[in-house]
């Protein structure tokens, strides 16, 4: 068993005693934690530069004043849509791969070391495995950097669906 | 500003259309490829795109630059269908240690690309074919076996490629609607002179008609 082996169990082990941060700007970090692509806050179009010359560009090809603005704001949303899905595709959620390949059964008398110095129950050592097991399965059931980036970028779907209609929508009315 | 825009657009309001489309060029025209895509391909295809499109407005040459990205997309998603079977084929060998020890998977998987592709040296070729004896597979039996376990991604990325299909299909109409557009204002603009020329010799005639 390496050294490394060890010391990343450590970590993995003391990170589970963490409370969260407790600085404003680490809550501030820590609040932008689960942001994934950020397509559910709502643009703020109207004031934009690219905005305001796209609406100038469309009302020169006889759509009125509503129909570019809408327009105008179906286009920047789509792209913003789609320039999300490019960085999903592209940098998808990291494999990790000690928890990938770590031998759980393996690393027990680890697991009771970290427990207990002075001999833990085996109840916690047990305990401990199950839930090192249930992380890896849930880590190998996630796939390779290929199945990954088609998942990620699959939850992006319904957003492109959304856009393009609007987009669609949009011109069509006008 | 809420969102993050990755490109820029440089228009001045007083400059007529057609030099307005050309300073839309880097908006339009700068794609977001990855490191071995070829730019030059993708802009070859978007003007043969355009070149389909009789005088294209600046907003029918916006929807056509989105639909060779939809396009450039169902590119690079049928492309990953093969990779995503070699993933899992890598996967379900690194398994087949005995004992319960696992291979490391990235030497496998790396192993088995060469291998694949016809480029391992003789050590890899051996170890992979060492792999295979031990867990009892051919190779047709291991994609087969992979083919099974990555299924469920396999379809996502069919659904990715229908996205893509539908999308098109909403540009396509959205241009056609453009299309019609401008020839509809064409004709009425064309209408509309030959009504004035009309009234303007019925002015002519009926002020040459008026009793000196």
């Amino acid at each position: 068993m390496t050294i490394n082996h060890h010391r990343s169990l450590t970590n993995r082990h003391n990170a589970l005693k963490s409370t969260g941060p407790r600085s404003v700007a680490g809550k501030r970090a820590s609040s932008q934690n689960s942001r994934k692509h950020g397509l559910n806050s709502a643009p703020d179009f109207e004031s934009s530069s690219e905005y305001r010359a796209l609406v100038d560009l469309i009302v020169e090809e006889g759509f009125s004043a509503f129909a570019c603005a809408d327009i105008a704001a179906g286009l920047l949303n789509y792209r913003r849509v789609m320039d999300a899905y490019y960085d999903t595709y592209t940098g998808p959620e990291p494999v990790d791969e000690f928890l990938r390949d770590v031998n759980v059964k393996v690393s027990n008398p680890i697991f009771s070391e970290l427990l207990s110095p002075s001999g833990s129950e085996p109840q916690d050592v047990r305990e401990m495995a199950a839930f090192f097991a249930s992380m890896q399965s849930q880590e190998r059931r996630k796939g390779g950097p290929i199945s990954r980036r088609s998942a990620d970028t699959h939850k992006l779907i319904r957003y492109q669906r959304n856009g393009i209609a609007r987009l669609s929508r949009a011109v069509r009315q006008g | 500003m809420l969102y993050n825009i990755h490109f820029s657009i440089d228009v001045d309001v007083a400059m007529p259309v057609e030099d307005k489309s050309k300073s839309l060029l880097p908006f339009l025209l700068s794609p977001k490829l990855l490191p071995k895509e070829s730019e030059a391909e993708f802009q070859s295809g978007l003007q043969s795109l355009l070149s389909e499109l009789d005088n294209p407005s600046p907003l029918a040459v916006a929807l056509v630059s989105q639909l060779n990205e939809c396009l450039w997309w169902i590119r690079r998603h049928t492309a990953d269908k093969e990779p995503l079977l070699h993933e899992a084929m890598a996967r379900l060998l690194s398994k087949a240690g005995s004992y319960g020890e696992t291979y490391d998977n990235r030497k496998v998987s790396e192993a088995l690309e060469h291998y694949l592709d016809g480029s391992a040296d003789k050590d890899e070729a051996e170890w992979i074919e060492d792999i295979l004896t031990e867990s009892k597979l051919t190779l047709s039996d291991l994609r087969v076996r992979a083919f099974k376990d990555a299924a469920r991604h396999i379809k996502m990325v069919d659904d990715l490629i229908h996205r893509q299909h539908q999308t098109i299909r909403h540009l396509q109409r959205s241009i056609d609607s453009i299309d019609y557009k401008s020839r509809l204002i064409k004709r009425m603009d064309l209408e509309l002179a030959a009504l004035e020329s009309k009234q303007s010799v019925k002015g002519v005639l009926s002020l040459d008609d008026k009793p000196s």
